[in-house]
Order: C-alpha cells, then structure tokens, then sequence
C-alpha cells in the first residue's frame, strides 16, 4: 500500500484536496490546469453571464478532433475514393454514420457557438480595455471556425460539396488583382478536381486545426491574464476606472500586503504602477471561491452536456450524402452551407460587392470595433447606439441566411417554404 | 558617429536587409510551389466527333466539355459555353424560349449568350470551332469568338 501512495505522490505531488494547498496545488502544478487561477470569482462563474458559451465552443472542438481523426482512418482524399469512402462510412463501418454525424453536428455547433459567443462578449462590452485584441484574435478564430467548415463540406465529394466549393471559390476569384490567381492556389487548378480536394484535406486536417489551436492558446491565455472572464455587467460599479494599484508609487510608502489566514503570498518583485488587467481588491476576496471543486465541476458538466447533446443529435438525425459529384450537372437551386447563405444570397445581386466588398467590410469592421468604441463604460445604458448598431448587424445577417436557407428555390427564385416546387426547372 | 556606432548600424542594415530579403525569397518559393507546373486537366482543345453526330435544331450538351453544339440547317455549326459566367455553375438550355437558364443565381443567358438579367457579369463565351483533317470537329476552349461564328460544313 505504501508503494501505491508513494507512486500516486510521485504523480500528483500534491497536498490533499482537503487543505486550501491542496487545493491551489491542483491548479498550479498541473499543466493543464494552471490556465486557471487557484480561485475564481463567485459572479463570474454564473451561467447568465457567459452561458458558458465559450467552453461549448472549445468542447465542441475537442469533439471534433477526435472524431475527425477516427474518420481520416477510413478516408482517401481523391475522386472519387472519397465518395466510396463515404458510402463506406455511411453503410459498413461500425459506428461509421454515428461518428460522421457527430463530426458533422459538432461542427455546425461550433459554428453557431463562436457567432453567440461573440455576441455576449459584445453585449456585455467584454472586448473593452484591456481585452481589445483578444476580441481581434475571436475575430481570427470566428473566421478559422468557417475556414474548417468550408474545407470539410468538400470532402465527402458529392453534388452537394462539389457545388458549393465551385461557387465558393468562384466568389474569391472576383477580388480584384489576386482574385483569380488566389482561386488557382486554392484548388491546384483551375477547377474543383482531384487536386482541389487534396489541397482542401490538407488544409482541414492540419493546417487550419493547427492554426486554431494556436490562436485559441494564445486567446485563453489573455483572458486569464487580463483577470479571468469580465465581470458581470450587474456587477460593475458607478465608476469604471476602478483598478487597484499593487505597487507602491515610487518615493512613497512601501508596499503593504492585506494580512489573510487563509492565503499564504510568494512574492517575487514589487513593482510600480497600474495592472492593466482586473485585480482582486481585499473586499472582493470574498468573493472567490477556489477554482477546485467550483469552477471544474461547471465545466465537467457543461464538457458532459455538450457531448451528450451532440451524441443524442447523432443518433436521430443523420448527416446529408447526395450522389457522387457531377462537375456536368448543377443541382438546382445549388446552395453553399447554411452559414454562408447570406453570403450567397448577396452573391446572388452582385458578386464583386456582395462575394467580396461587403465580406471584406463587415470582417473588417469587426476587428475595428473596439478601436472605434473607445467609450470605457461597459453598462448597457452608457452605449446604446454601438449596441443597435451590432444588432442590426446580426439580425441583418441572420435574415439574409434565412432567406438564402427557406425562400430560395429553383434558378434562385423567390419561392416561400410553403410553396411545393415539382421537379427543378430543367 | 564613430567607427562603433557606424559599424553597428552598417552591419545592421545589412543583417536585417538579408534576413527580410531571404525570408521574402522563400515565402515567394513556397507560394510559387503551390502553383502547379502541369495541371492534370481534361484539355482545352479536343475533338467532339463528326458532323454528322449532331442534329438539326436543339443545342447537343456535351458533358465533359461543358459545351453546346448548335447546328443549324443554314449557319452551319456553332458551340457556346455551358459554364455561367457568374460563378461556374452549369447552364441549361430551354428549347420553349431557347434561352440559357443558370441554376444558381437565376442568370438567363438569350440565344445569342448575352446577359437578359441576373447577376452574371458578362455574356456565355462561344468557342471557335474547325474541322480537323480526320473530319472530325474540333473545339478550342482557348479561343473566344463572337457569337455570330459560324462554321460551314
């Protein structure tokens, strides 16, 4: 038994979870745990705050990982192999449809995940100073999301993905000077073929996961800098510049810690000057409660209901194969995924203003926003014309993706969900 | 400025200069590797079989080659692009109205290829096409010409 406990020591290294160390060494001598603080504030761990958005999103990824490496097991990236893979997947692979499905779920999922994720960091004015490039960085990552999701849609290489990569791509060739060069590089030729999907499995397997990896560290590791989540709106006080000085101005009194029974400091360098990230003033320590059992416990729960949800979706309703892709045959109405829809549907009046000016432009103005809003009051009432402005943005965005989704039939004609067409014009 | 700071900054400019010149060398390498030397692509210009596989009246739709054949009992033989010129989607042909149909966007292309409405930007290409010396008809994809084209069997 002692053997036992002395490996078991060997591992952990820790005091146990009973004492406050124990608690704190959990966190900090332990890689993966140590993006955490030791404690967490009470207020931020409520779900109204956050919705948790950003930990489904993260999950939904880890999902995603895992059943995207179990499906690259049983798929070759070449026409049309790639079909019969497919059809392989769907018809004798055990567990084959369940696992497509889930990679397919998890991935729509994650995409609406990042799109609400974003819209409670703008509503609750998360992305103000000192988080402002960390919302730029959401921004990359927003777009790395769609990146994955529009390589994917090609691989299964049936009429649905040939077509709407075909139109995709079509889109990027109007960008003025590089469109049709950019176009090219994409696909290794100069239409969706065999070496398009190569290029496409390339870039969904290992360069944009790998990229989304990096940004998402580098996006957790500044949330935690700048003091974890933003407090809750409820919780701001009247004044905003509250931030508490740790170092004592130079020429001026030494540095006093608050004395506590419960904490014990390791200081090591006292220096001038304001944090620029949120501080634990001694009132609000209060507040806190130890990252171990709390704030595990809500994402042990919120890891497991996300994956049950994905798997309940997974067994019911199953993800869409058409025939084997057909570069002679358009299907009619040809449609790109549901989320770029309001892409397509803008496409359908212009191609150049609405395929790649007004992309361009909303991409833009959404890594300018919290340069542009410099107002440092994160209260609803204090920014009431940005907030209308950003809801205007989504709702117009999500009407569009409607009406490209329900109103558009056959030859892209306005055609209302209740209306049935017979047959395609053809 | 002394010899050191002179030094310093000579050397320096010429570091920085050489790092920044070679990394933009090999950025321009990777990309120029991207771009394949030889496209493994169905060619632009083939034969299509001969005359007298084509019918009066109604456009042949050749699947491969995304094309039209026209022939036509007084112009002779004509050949127009199926590939829409909004975003490469593949045009069908009415026979009631004779006009070219784009499934994606809605585009509607009139007999003689030019936009009636829709999105597309410019009108359907028409492909020269010439008898080859084996009388079969041959297409280049490569050389555009006007609608009015005819060629005379």
């Amino acid at each position: 038994m002692n053997l036992i406990r002395e490996i078991w020591q060997s591992i952990v290294r820790r005091d146990s979870l009973s004492t406050d160390k124990g608690k704190s060494e959990l966190v900090f001598l332990n890689v993966w745990l140590h993006i955490h603080p030791a404690k967490v504030k009470k207020e931020n761990m409520k779900f109204r705050h956050s919705f948790y958005l950003g930990f489904i999103t993260f999950f939904l990824f880890l999902i995603l990982i895992t059943t995207g490496i179990a499906l690259m097991c049983y798929y070759r990236p070449y026409p049309p192999q790639a079909y019969q893979d497919m059809k392989d997947l769907q018809f004798v692979v055990f567990m084959g449809p369940f696992l497509r499905n889930m990679h397919r779920w998890a991935a729509h999922g994650m995409v609406v995940c990042v799109f609400l994720h974003m819209c409670r960091v703008f509503y609750t004015g998360s992305y103000k100073k000192p988080r402002q490039f960390n919302w730029v960085i959401g921004v990359f990552l927003l777009l790395l999301t769609l990146g994955l999701s529009f390589t994917g849609y090609l691989l299964p290489w049936d009429q649905l993905a040939y077509w709407a990569i075909t139109v995709g791509t079509n889109i990027g060739s109007y960008a003025p000077l590089i469109g049709g060069q950019l176009r090219e590089l994409l696909l290794g030729g100069h239409s969706v073929g065999e070496g398009a999907l190569i290029r496409f499995y390339v870039l969904h397997v290992a360069v944009l996961p790998a990229a989304l990896i990096l940004f998402t560290i580098v996006h957790f590791w500044r949330v935690r800098k700048d003091g974890g989540l933003s407090r809750p709106v409820w919780k701001l006080k009247q004044k905003t510049e509250d931030l508490v000085t740790i170092g004592a101005p130079a020429q001026l009194a030494p540095l006093t810690v608050p004395g506590s029974s419960t904490k014990t400091y390791g200081l090591m360098e006292v220096v001038t000057g304001k944090p620029i990230f949120e501080t634990v003033t001694p009132e609000e320590e209060d507040d806190t409660v130890f990252s171990y059992p709390y704030a595990f416990v809500r994402e042990a729960v919120t890891l497991m209901a996300t994956v049950t949800t994905v798997m309940v979706m997974s067994l019911f309703l199953n993800a869409p194969l058409e025939e084997l892709a057909n570069p002679a045959k358009t299907p009619n109405p040809a449609k790109a995924p549901w989320y770029f829809l309001g892409l397509q549907e803008l496409v359908s009046h212009s191609a150049l203003l609405g395929g790649v000016v007004a992309p361009a432009l909303m991409v833009l103005a959404l890594i300018a926003i919290p340069y542009i809003d410099r107002n440092p009051s994160r209260r609803p009432q204090d920014r009431r014309w940005i907030l209308w402005l950003f809801t205007f943005f989504v709702v117009a965005n999500l009407v569009l993706i409607v009406i490209g989704t329900f109103f558009r039939g056959p030859g892209w004609a306005l055609v209302p969900p209740w209306v049935h067409v017979v047959g395609g014009a053809e | 400025m002394n010899r050191r700071a002179f030094f310093k900054l000579s050397w320096g400019t010429v570091g920085v200069g050489a790092l920044i010149s070679a990394m933009g060398v090999s950025f321009a390498a990777v990309l120029r590797y991207l771009m394949p030397n030889v496209f493994y692509e169905p060619p632009q210009s083939f034969k299509i079989g001969t005359p007298g596989d084509f019918a009066f009246g109604a456009p042949t739709f050749l699947v491969e080659e995304k094309i039209f054949v026209f022939r036509d009992r007084d112009k002779g033989f004509s050949v127009a692009s199926a590939v829409c010129t909004h975003l490469g989607c593949t045009v069908a042909h009415f026979q009631s109205d004779q006009k070219f149909h784009c499934p994606c966007h809605g585009s509607v292309f009139l007999p003689d290829g030019s936009v009636q409405h829709g999105p597309a930007p410019r009108a359907l290409d028409w492909f020269e096409v010439t008898l080859a010396r084996d009388g079969q008809l041959r297409v280049d994809k490569d050389k555009v010409v006007p609608p009015t084209y005819r060629l005379m069997v």
